[in-house]
């Protein structure tokens, strides 16, 4: 400590009449000391120093009413210092510029808050009651208008920065350390001045630079590697934030990147050819999918961009499978494409798309618009389902069945016509239980189930009844045969499967004749049959059995052959008679003449299965043919399937009656969605009963209105409605 | 006087009030209420014997045909629909005892020429919209099959073709084709009154034609014959015998 200049005094004690007389000239000599030690401090002389000393001396200036004196002395002397400052700087070369810049500006904040220290009196007391800017504040202040907007510095200033920028992205390394001082000074000044002096030129000069370089990318590089670039050049930016920006910039500059990089080049990017959005969804491009998921969600319509061209291609595509000719001659295989489809698109959405719900629905929506384009889809989504269960599913595991049965399920679900799956699915599952032809039952419940939780009870319900039939038939089998077990010892073995007549599909049955050894036993089932359930009527279905044959050719060839009942009925008169015109073995079966036709087409003009020989060999069966046993006949296997029960592609006047039957069901099916309507509202006026029948049947079809209007009319004929008195338009429910 | 059978002191009442326009003068009496005259049963029930089948108690077509004779008016008229509404006669071609004797009290009249005077009156009341409507309807119950729900495409393109000569409407011709061409089916109750709201709403052009406006099938279907035949295009009626 050293000792102060201060002028000895003597001062007397007076009583009560102590007054300080203070030197005029003392606020000036005062206010040098401080002065000069402002300069030693900006001077790095503040060792020299005593804090102790300068504190008091600003505390007295500001005590006896100096403080004016004290705050624009500062003002004054702090703007001279740091213009010479400014000018050291304006003379710095090159790279230096910067380096200097941070070097002052480290110096002015250590001097500032020894200044400040000592000056702490009056910025507690005199800058609060003079509304002056404090003494901290106030040098950062000096600091930005005498150096930072010195007419020398700015401008080079922000123009350094950028070109460092600008080197930084081109690939050169700069110091990184240093530009994150500089815009912490420039942050510190205020966010105005990072925001004036910088950052809005920082974001104007970034746009320019990346509308460039997008539009070189976009000229030169596939959608993918533009994607990548664009990619890197974001991650870039955020780091680049991240080192020396301010963190509120981050969202600025990469919404620029965005607008310049993505969304100016949207739909040019999705559009590519060759490399385009389509042609990842093709090539099942899960990275450049999921980068392009990533980068357009930070835009405004860029996802809705993606799922829209996704949509689109998809319905497309669907809509070429659908109604491609090749794929519909196999059901199967037209199914199994659907599925594959779905399964694809699964895949993407899940790995690239983050199973984002929205496209889930646009898949969705595509799918269910496809897929019923071509009314065939229920009957061939059936058959598909026949088919596994028929032999498909043989040998795959518990688990992967129900993986295959939920995704028949999903198809199932896009169906509008419900009501044509159902009937179709009847007819194969009818077939499936009566040829004994099911993979598993287990399977076949499993479905069931599935089908009942989607549709309610009422879908299937007669399902299960035809299941419940083939086990009771079972039960009804065990006791006939413990009833006559004595008297049928010889006789063919029988197999009778009782199907209760509304839950089966609808067979129009002509019964023909059956060879003698059977239409006794059959006889013998009926009585036994009858006498456990009267009141009953049962009528034989020879369309629809089989038979296994035993037979013996000319060169003694054991074959066992597996027929149709019309075929047993053929084969066996063939046990009395070595040959027989057409007309013999229609008149002695009665089959119906096209049934007969296709039967003995079956026997005798397929190759490997024909067991009769017809003369003329053409494939025509004339009125006039003769059938013979073919001595020659000759297999590899013992046993020879030759039945012709199993569940096909319907034909074309097939189709059109199935169809016919779909629609009559539909008309009762809507009247009663009518009635219910109406009794519940009353009344009702016509748009909005539309409506409402439609909602209502929706999950098992789609109502026409035109048919919905007939029915209406037919219930006002049979005065279950009427139509409103003074307005037409409205229909009142008659009690 | 001699067209309205009235007094003279009523024509020169009607004449007066409608500025002595003849057409108006007409349509203010006919819509006077008709008063209501003395009728004697006695000689209704002698008109009725007159008229009586030989075998039942009711009139059948010969008794028909001879009142129509008496009353000088053709028996395929349309007075003689006007006058079976006002007996509330159940089916063509019959009356009851009941209908006839309460139809003609009705109306006021006992005897043959007062008939005779109040068919003017009977054709006029066609023009009413009101009572054009009622009759309209009435014609369906009136022309069916005893026992049938609906109107045979015969019968009914028949009493159309009748009832459209009166109330003009152009589109009768190609609704009775069409229905022929096409429907060849018996006409339900609804269909029948839907089609006089359809004609007098709807017009010829069907330029107001509401698609999902509750019409009747069948008349939806007859717009769309008109539009594949060419015959509306565009909301243009194009002159059929134009075309052909």
């Amino acid at each position: 400590m050293n000792s102060s200049n201060q002028k000895k005094r003597n001062f007397q004690i007076e009583a009560f009449k102590h007054k300080v007389v203070v030197d005029p000239k003392y606020a000036d000599k005062t206010w040098k000391i401080l002065e000069h030690a402002i300069t030693e401090i900006y001077n790095h002389n503040a060792s020299g120093l005593s804090f102790e000393e300068l504190y008091r001396n600003a505390y007295n200036m500001v005590l006896h009413k100096f403080g004016e004196k004290l705050y624009s002395g500062l003002v004054g002397t702090m703007t001279l210092h740091l213009q010479e400052m400014a000018k050291t700087i304006e003379a710095a070369q090159g790279n230096l510029f910067l380096e200097e810049l941070n070097r002052k500006w480290n110096d002015h904040n250590k001097a500032l808050q020894m200044i400040r220290d000592i000056l702490m009196y009056m910025d507690r007391t005199f800058i609060p009651s003079n509304r002056k800017t404090p003494v901290h504040e106030l040098g950062l202040n000096l600091w930005r208008d005498n150096v930072i907007h010195s007419s020398k510095i700015q401008t080079r200033l922000l123009d350094t920065l950028l070109e460092l920028i600008q080197k930084e992205r081109t690939g050169e390394i700069i110091n990184r350390g240093l530009m994150r001082n500089i815009i912490k000074m420039l942050m510190d000044l205020g966010s105005s001045v990072y925001q004036e002096d910088f950052e809005k030129h920082f974001l104007e000069v970034s746009a320019d630079f990346y509308r460039a370089e997008s539009q070189d990318f976009i000229e030169c590089c596939d959608c993918g590697d533009y994607l990548k670039k664009a990619e890197r050049r974001l991650n870039e930016e955020i780091e680049r934030v991240s080192l020396y920006l301010d963190s509120k910039s981050e969202t600025k500059i990469t919404n620029v990147v965005e607008k310049e990089m993505i969304a100016s080049h949207m739909l040019r990017l999705v559009h590519m050819d060759n490399s385009g959005l389509v042609n990842m969804l093709i090539d099942d491009k899960y990275e450049d999918l999921g980068r392009m998921y990533n980068l357009f969600r930070r835009v405004p319509n860029g996802l809705p961009t993606i799922r829209d061209v996704m949509t689109s291609h998809l319905r497309e595509t669907g809509k070429q499978l659908v109604t491609d000719a090749e794929k519909l001659k196999d059901p199967v295989e037209f199914v199994q494409c659907l599925l594959n489809e779905k399964d694809k698109y699964d895949k993407i959405i899940n790995l690239a798309f983050s199973n984002d719900k929205t496209f889930q629905n646009a898949l969705n929506s595509s799918f269910e618009y496809f897929i019923n384009l071509n009314p065939r889809s229920p009957e061939f989504i059936s058959l598909f389902v026949d088919e596994k269960l028929r032999k498909g599913l043989k040998g795959v595991s518990e688990e992967d069945v129900e993986t295959i049965l939920d995704k028949v399920m999903m198809l199932f679900r896009y169906l509008q016509e419900k009501d044509v799956f159902e009937k179709y699915y009847k007819q194969h599952l009818a077939k499936r239980l009566l040829s004994g032809k099911t993979v598993s039952d287990d399977a076949e419940r499993s479905l069931i189930v599935k089908l009942k939780t989607e549709c309610g009870y009422q879908f299937t319900s007669k399902l299960e009844g035809m299941f419940t039939d083939m086990k009771t038939s079972q039960d009804t089998m065990q006791g006939f045969y413990a009833a006559y077990a004595a008297e049928l010892g010889d006789s063919p073995t029988l197999v009778v499967q009782v199907l209760t007549t509304g839950s089966w599909p609808t067979q129009p049955s002509i019964t023909c004749n059956l060879p003698a050894e059977m239409s006794a036993l059959c006889e013998k089932f009926r009585s036994y049959y009858l006498g456990t359930h009267t009141g009953r009527r049962l009528s034989w279905q020879t369309n629809m059995g089989t038979a296994d044959l035993k037979a013996i050719f000319g060169k003694g060839q054991k074959h066992e052959l597996n027929v149709s009942t019309y075929q047993m009925c053929v084969l066996m008169l063939f046990n009395s008679a070595d040959r027989l015109s057409y007309k013999e073995i229609e008149q002695a079966t009665e089959i119906p003449s096209s049934d007969l036709r296709r039967c003995l087409q079956s026997l005798a003009c397929v190759k490997g299965k024909n067991v009769l020989r017809k003369e003329p060999m053409s494939k025509d069966i004339g009125e006039e043919d003769a059938f013979f046993v073919n001595d020659k006949f000759a297999s590899k296997f013992y046993k020879v399937k030759i039945g012709t029960v199993v569940a096909q592609k319907e034909s074309e006047p097939e189709k059109q009656e199935t169809r016919q039957r779909v629609e009559e069901d539909r008309k009762p099916q809507i009247e009663a969605a009518i009635v219910r309507i109406m009794k519940s509202r009353r009344v009702l006026d016509h748009n909005n009963i539309i409506a409402e029948v439609t909602k209502q049947l929706q999950s098992r079809f789609l109502a026409n209105p035109g048919e919905i209007k007939k029915r209406i009319e037919s219930l006002i004929e049979r005065d279950f409605l009427e139509r409103d008195s003074s307005d037409r338009r409205l229909y009142r429910y008659l009690a | 006087m001699t067209i309205t059978g009235t007094s003279e002191k009523a024509a020169y009442q009607a004449l007066k009030a409608s500025d002595w326009h003849l057409e108006g003068a007409f349509d203010a009496f006919y819509s006077q209420p008709q008063p209501k005259s003395y009728t004697d049963a006695r000689r209704l029930e002698d008109l009725y014997n007159r008229y009586k089948d030989a075998y039942a108690d009711m009139i059948m077509a010969d008794g028909i045909t001879l009142l129509c004779s008496d009353i000088l008016v053709d028996h395929q008229d349309i007075v003689m629909l006007v006058l079976s509404w006002h007996m509330k006669a159940a089916t063509m071609c019959e009356f009851s005892k009941q209908e006839f004797i309460g139809g003609l009290q009705s109306l006021g009249v006992d005897s043959i020429e007062k008939l005779r005077e109040k068919i003017p009156f009977m054709r006029s009341e066609l023009k009413d919209d009101q009572k054009f409507r009622e009759i309209y309807n009435f014609a369906f119950g009136w022309a069916k099959e005893k026992g049938q729900k609906s109107l045979a495409l015969d019968t009914a393109i028949g009493m159309w073709q009748l009832l459209f000569a009166e109330k003009h409407w152009p589109l009768v011709d190609h609704w009775c084709q069409f229905l022929q061409a096409r429907h060849n089916k018996a006409i339900s109750r609804d269909t029948w009154s839907q089609l006089l709201e359809f004609a007098k709403t709807v017009d010829p052009q069907l330029s107001n034609y509401d698609v999902d406006g509750a019409w009747p099938y069948l008349i939806d279907e007859f717009v769309e014959y008109l539009i594949e035949n060419g015959i509306i295009q565009k909301g243009q009626l194009s002159d059929w015998t134009q075309k052909h």
